[in-house]
């Protein structure tokens, strides 16, 4: 097991670069999650630490040890890619033991290693199959048995679940989260759906533009955002964020309604709620008019969809059972401490008042 | 999925077919019979007189099995160099980088635009020079090296949709350029080696020029077949016999390999398409 440390790295493809000078640890038997809009450079990191590209600068450690230009599998890592990558030609025992075949390991002892990374994924009944003749589910099973089969220090993947259908990828889900259980292997994880990221990481990393732009637990990116990108990209549907005027201690919104604000604070702001604040009912001293476009209906809950007085798109959570129909305006309120300030720029403004 | 085909096609199909079959009837017959009957015109059956006599001249006079032995010995030869250094070329070109690898490729490919005839003369001279005239290799090294300009541009249009991500695993899984080759990229050619391996065959099998030139004691069956037509008499007859033996071999490839032709170009790497 090991841990993987980035210092300054940079990707360069010709005069466009894709990572600037980043930063990175990723602790040993930690489950980390690259997350970002794509073409943010996350994949890139990825196939950097796998030894899939080259590092234009800076260092790149793996057990404390440069990497840089090691070989990759002098670097003990085992990749799972987004669309399984097993070799069609072979039996799926025959994929699985592919890499500790080249290692030189004799026949006895690959058949055992890869009987016992069957056992684990629960496909022994599907070793004598080509990957032609599995199902989705069952491909991404073999290429996650060819990663343990060799006892990597360190797991990646990249975009594993995205081929799979929405059911299944609930279900590999848990199952990843129970692998890293079992095994505790430094894993390093790239997708670009914050559900994954959330429900799967010890550590989230949310990249932008070949940046970190923060790095937390789930919980920390969701309660305490550094700035409006994080906020918006962690948390679904995004959070509600609405235009807002900062004068002498108050923040003026639209529909009349004022929150209190640091004294210091002038200009242009950003208001930002989430849906699951944002309460539909009346009677207290901030109600917003919001007339709805669309209810989306999800069982234990709904999500109201509309517009505010200036046309500014919200989203409301409403958990109790109301009906609401399309093109009707209804008051929505909100907690003072729910609420979290960004200036014009993004980055997030923290005072005693507004910290959650 | 599939249905019945209607009528008229089985009925067009068919008079295409029977039109594209009386050359070989013809041929057949013709070798069948008398001199007197071919030049009455083969198809006059019920008046010719048949015989064997044609087959018999030509196996007595001509070394019809030498040829056929130096035939397949020149083409076999030939067929399974290209199979063998083609793909491994396009696999270079594809996935490797070295300096000047892109002018490498046009070289050979636009080998392409050079006909046969163009490098017979310097060809010669050379072949002369190293005294390997009348040698099997001085036709065999001009068949592989004249190939490459198809047989690498068609493998490597191939590669083109060649899963990227079965190389990158093979890396991960710790193999070096040659053992991708091996283990990785070629048991998924085998499609595009095999219909290479076919036109290449045919092509040694059909060519007259270089052997002609080149050969002296062993000749192939293509310069057999241009010897028998005499100078004084056409020997149709004989012809006719050089000819359907020269046809076989190449007739029994393409029935033997016509799946080939036919077979699927993709290899996936196991993703929902």
């Amino acid at each position: 097991m090991a841990q993987v440390e980035l210092k300054g790295v940079s990707k360069r493809y010709g005069s466009v670069e894709v990572i600037r000078d980043l930063d990175l640890v990723v602790e040993d038997g930690s489950f980390t999650v690259l997350v970002g809009p794509s073409g943010c450079g996350k994949s890139t990191l990825l196939r950097m630490v796998a030894g899939l590209e080259t590092v234009s600068d800076g260092t790149l450690e793996i057990a404390g040890q440069k990497a840089n230009d090691l070989d990759p599998v002098a670097r003990g890592v085992a990749m799972v890619f987004q669309n399984y990558a097993l070799y069609p030609h072979m039996t799926v025992a025959r994929n699985i033991g592919f890499a500790l075949k080249i290692a030189g390991n004799d026949k006895a002892e690959v058949e055992a290693r890869v009987r016992q990374a069957a056992d684990v994924l629960q496909i022994t009944h599907l070793l004598e199959r080509k990957p032609a003749n599995l199902s989705g589910g069952q491909r991404q099973r073999v290429a996650i048995g060819r990663a343990i089969v060799r006892n990597p220090q360190v797991f990646l993947f990249d975009e594993p679940l995205s081929n799979l259908d929405a059911e299944l990828r609930v279900s590999m889900r848990v199952e990843l989260a129970r692998l890293h259980q079992q095994i505790k292997a430094t894993m390093l994880y790239v997708t670009h759906d914050q559900t994954e990221a959330m429900t799967l990481a010890d550590k989230i990393v949310v990249m932008r533009d070949g940046k970190i732009e923060q790095t937390g637990t789930p919980e920390q990116l969701y309660g305490d955002p550094n700035n409006s990108f994080v906020a918006g990209f962690i948390g679904s549907p995004r959070m509600n964020f609405l235009p807002a005027q900062a004068e002498g201690g108050k923040l003026r919104l639209v529909s009349g309604v004022e929150l209190p604000c640091p004294p210091a604070l002038a200009g242009p702001v950003s208001v930002g709620i989430r849906p699951e604040h944002m309460v539909p009912q009346d009677g207290r001293t901030h109600s917003l008019p919001v007339t709805i476009d669309m209810v989306e209906y999800l069982g234990g809950t709904r999500y109201l969809y509309g517009r505010l007085a200036d046309e500014a798109p919200v989203a409301v959570e409403a958990r109790e059972r109301v009906d609401i129909r399309p093109g009707e305006t209804i008051d929505v309120t909100f907690n003072d401490r729910d609420v979290m300030l960004f200036d014009a720029s993004g980055t997030r403004i923290r005072s005693a008042t507004h910290n959650s | 999925m599939v249905g019945r085909a209607p009528i008229w096609i089985i009925f067009v199909v068919g008079i295409v077919g029977c039109l594209w079959i009386i050359p070989i009837i013809g041929i057949v017959a013709t070798s069948l019979q008398t001199t007197d009957s071919i030049a009455r015109g083969w198809w006059h059956f019920g008046e010719n007189e048949f015989s064997l006599q044609a087959w018999y001249t030509v196996w007595q006079t001509y070394p019809l099995a030498g040829s056929l032995w130096v035939s397949i010995k020149i083409t076999l030869a030939a067929t399974a160099l290209t199979m063998v250094t083609a793909p491994a070329a396009a696999y270079v070109f594809h996935y490797l980088r070295f300096p000047m690898r892109r002018l490498w490729l046009i070289i050979i490919i636009n080998a392409f635009v050079l006909p046969q005839q163009v490098v017979i003369i310097p060809l010669f001279q050379l072949w002369r020079e190293v005294g390997l005239l009348d040698n099997m290799a001085a036709v065999v090294i001009p068949f592989v090296g004249l190939s490459y300009a198809w047989a690498v541009f068609l493998i490597k249009s191939f590669l083109e949709d060649f899963p990227k991500e079965l190389i990158e695993a093979a890396r991960i899984d710790g193999c070096g350029p040659i053992r991708t080759f091996t283990q990785v990229v070629l048991p998924n050619l085998i499609s595009p080696i095999a219909a290479c391996g076919i036109l290449q065959f045919l092509w040694c099998w059909n060519t007259l020029l270089l052997p002609m030139l080149f050969l002296r004691s062993d000749i192939s069956l293509t310069v057999l077949l241009a010897r028998i037509a005499g100078t004084y008499d056409p020997n149709l007859d004989q012809q006719a016999v050089a000819a359907i033996v020269t046809a076989l071999i190449p007739l029994a490839i393409f029935l033997l390999f016509q799946k080939q032709f036919a077979a699927g170009n993709r290899v996936s790497s196991g993703g929902k398409e």
